[in-house]
Formats: C-alpha cells, sequence, structure tokens
C-alpha cells in the first residue's frame, strides 16, 4: 500500500533553493511571507498567477510541484470523461462522436489506472 | 505524468538528542521531502510528542522510522531510549506503523559505501543528498561537542537504511 502525493512540494523545492519565506515571497511580488508559509503548510492553495509563479521560481512543471492537487483534479476529470463517454456512445455513431470517443478513451484510462 | 506516480512510500525518520530532535522525511531514497531540527525545552517529552504528531499529520507517512534503543550497538541514554519507546506507543496508538532500525544495521548499509564513521555515514548522505551539503558539519574533534544539525544527518540515515534494506519501497517517482 502506498500513500498520496502531498499537495505540493513548495517547501522541498523551497528547501532545495536554499531560499527564505520572505525571499520567496519577494519572488512573488507579496509583502507578506506568512503567505507562502500557509500555501507550505497546505492551509491555503495559490492562485493561478501564483502557481505559475512559483513553477518559474522553482523551475518545474506545474503537476510535479502540485503534484497531489494535480491528481486530485486529474481524478475529477477523468471521471467525468467517462460518464461523458458513456453518453456519447449511447447517441448515434457519427464521424464526430467517434472522434469524440476516440479523444475520451485517451484520458479514461487513467481511471482505470488507480492504485 | 506518469500513471504509475500516483502513490508513494513516504517515511518520516526521527533521531532524538539532547535538546530536541532529528527528522527527515522521505518518498523513496533519492527523494527529500523535508528535514530539519526540532528544538525542545521544558518538557522534553511531551514537547517531542507534540512535533512529532504534528509531523505526522502533515506528512501522513506511510512508516515511522526510529533507531533501536535497545539494540546491540545503541549508546543511547535511559531518557532517549524511554522517549524511543513513547514515541512508538504513540505512533502506534495513531495507527502509523513504525519500524526500529539498530545501528549495527546502518553502519552495515553504509559500509558499502565506505563509510565507518558518524561523519564519514554523514559525508556519503550530503553527497546522495546534495541539498543537505549545506547542512553538514565540521568533523568534530575529540574535545568538541557534536554539533546539533547531526541528527538530521542521523534521521535521514535511518530512512536511507530502510530504504536500502527494502528495495521494493523505493516507491517515489517525483522529479527532482
Amino acid at each position: 500500500m502506498r500513500t498520496h502525493k502531498l499537495p505540493n512540494y513548495l517547501l522541498a523545492h523551497r528547501k532545495r533553493a536554499g531560499l527564505s519565506h520572505e525571499e520567496v515571497a519577494f519572488l512573488l511580488g507579496q509583502q507578506c511571507a506568512s503567505h507562502v508559509s500557509r500555501y507550505e503548510r497546505f492551509n491555503r492553495a495559490p492562485d493561478f498567477h501564483k502557481a505559475l509563479a512559483f513553477c518559474v521560481i522553482f523551475r518545474v512543471q506545474i503537476h510535479e510541484l502540485f503534484c497531489g492537487e494535480y491528481q486530485k483534479v486529474e481524478q475529477i476529470v477523468c471521471d467525468r470523461a467517462q460518464r461523458l463517454a458513456v453518453r456519447l456512445a449511447a447517441q448515434r455513431q457519427d464521424a464526430l462522436t467517434i472522434r469524440k470517443l476516440a479523444f475520451l478513451k485517451a484520458i479514461t484510462p487513467v481511471v482505470s489506472d488507480q492504485p | 505524468m506518469s500513471l504509475r506516480s500516483r502513490g508513494t512510500h513516504r517515511v518520516l525518520a526521527i533521531d532524538p538528542a539532547s535538546r530536541g530532535f532529528g527528522f527527515a522525511v522521505m518518498e523513496g531514497q533519492k527523494t527529500l521531502v523535508d528535514w530539519g531540527v526540532k528544538r525542545t525545552r521544558s518538557d522534553k517529552k511531551a514537547e517531542t510528542l507534540l512535533k512529532v504528531w504534528k509531523l505526522i499529520r502533515h506528512y501522513r507517512p506511510r512508516m515511522l522510522i526510529l533507531e533501536n534503543g535497545n539494540a546491540k550497538g545503541s549508546r543511547r541514554c535511559k531518557r532517549v531510549r524511554k522517549l524511543l519507546t513513547d514515541i512508538r506507543a504513540m505512533a502506534e496508538n495513531k495507527r502509523v506503523k513504525t519500524r526500529s532500525v539498530s545501528l549495527l544495521l546502518v553502519k552495515k548499509v553504509f559500509l558499502a559505501f565506505r563509510a565507518t564513521t558518524k561523519h564519514q555515514i554523514a559525508q556519503v548522505i550530503a553527497t546522495q543528498l546534495p541539498e543537505l551539503a549545506p547542512r553538514l558539519p565540521r568533523q568534530r574533534k575529540l574535545w568538541m561537542p557534536e554539533d546539533y544539525r547531526m541528527s538530521i544527518f542521523d534521521a535521514t540515515a535511518l530512512a536511507l537504511t530502510y530504504f536500502y534494506t527494502h528495495p521494493a519501497r523505493q516507491g517515489s517517482v517525483h522529479n527532482r
């Protein structure tokens, strides 16, 4: 059995870089360093622009930095994709529907691979 | 993102010292998630238990790794031996699995890297996990007390020993 990924790995990347909360807050353009601490303790989620700024600062991709959050969203989207595929499969099978189903099939295998 | 990276084998290693404890959170043998030293002042036992519990609650580790204070080769004082037992009991009470690693096993594992002393083991760890290199203390002379940062390396050594002796549990593919 495995444990789930953490919502984000901001603390690990900040410590690896040797940066303080104040320095990261400055890079983010925030006045208060406590916001960075809250993001690291998973008490608060950064907005989209802050999340991208973190990716720029630590030079990692968003799904690596916000691994747990990404997996949560991925799971929800895959569930929806599966439901949409079922709905489309019940409709008349024209070329567009077949194309849509092929596209959705590429997303849905993620769901069946869950641990 | 690889689908195989969904789960991870996260462990928390604790190394009690005279003025607190060192800790390391690892996901596989190559990924250090968090590390540091927590200080305890007045009621060392209560403070340590509280801070360890906070770390468990935050990181939700699969396993808590502690030193086996009663094993051969361990030179822990009575207070720390009792504290290790209390931490283990607290973790098990909270349904966190624990694993005791003996000092002899740690030495045996790091012997493969030709490291026999504590400082040599710390140097090997600093090479494997470069993020710890700035925390590596200077080599201790006989008349010097042990640097407080050494407990970070001791905790990391416990976690690495756990992963090296259980190769199937190197679960993380969290990219660095």
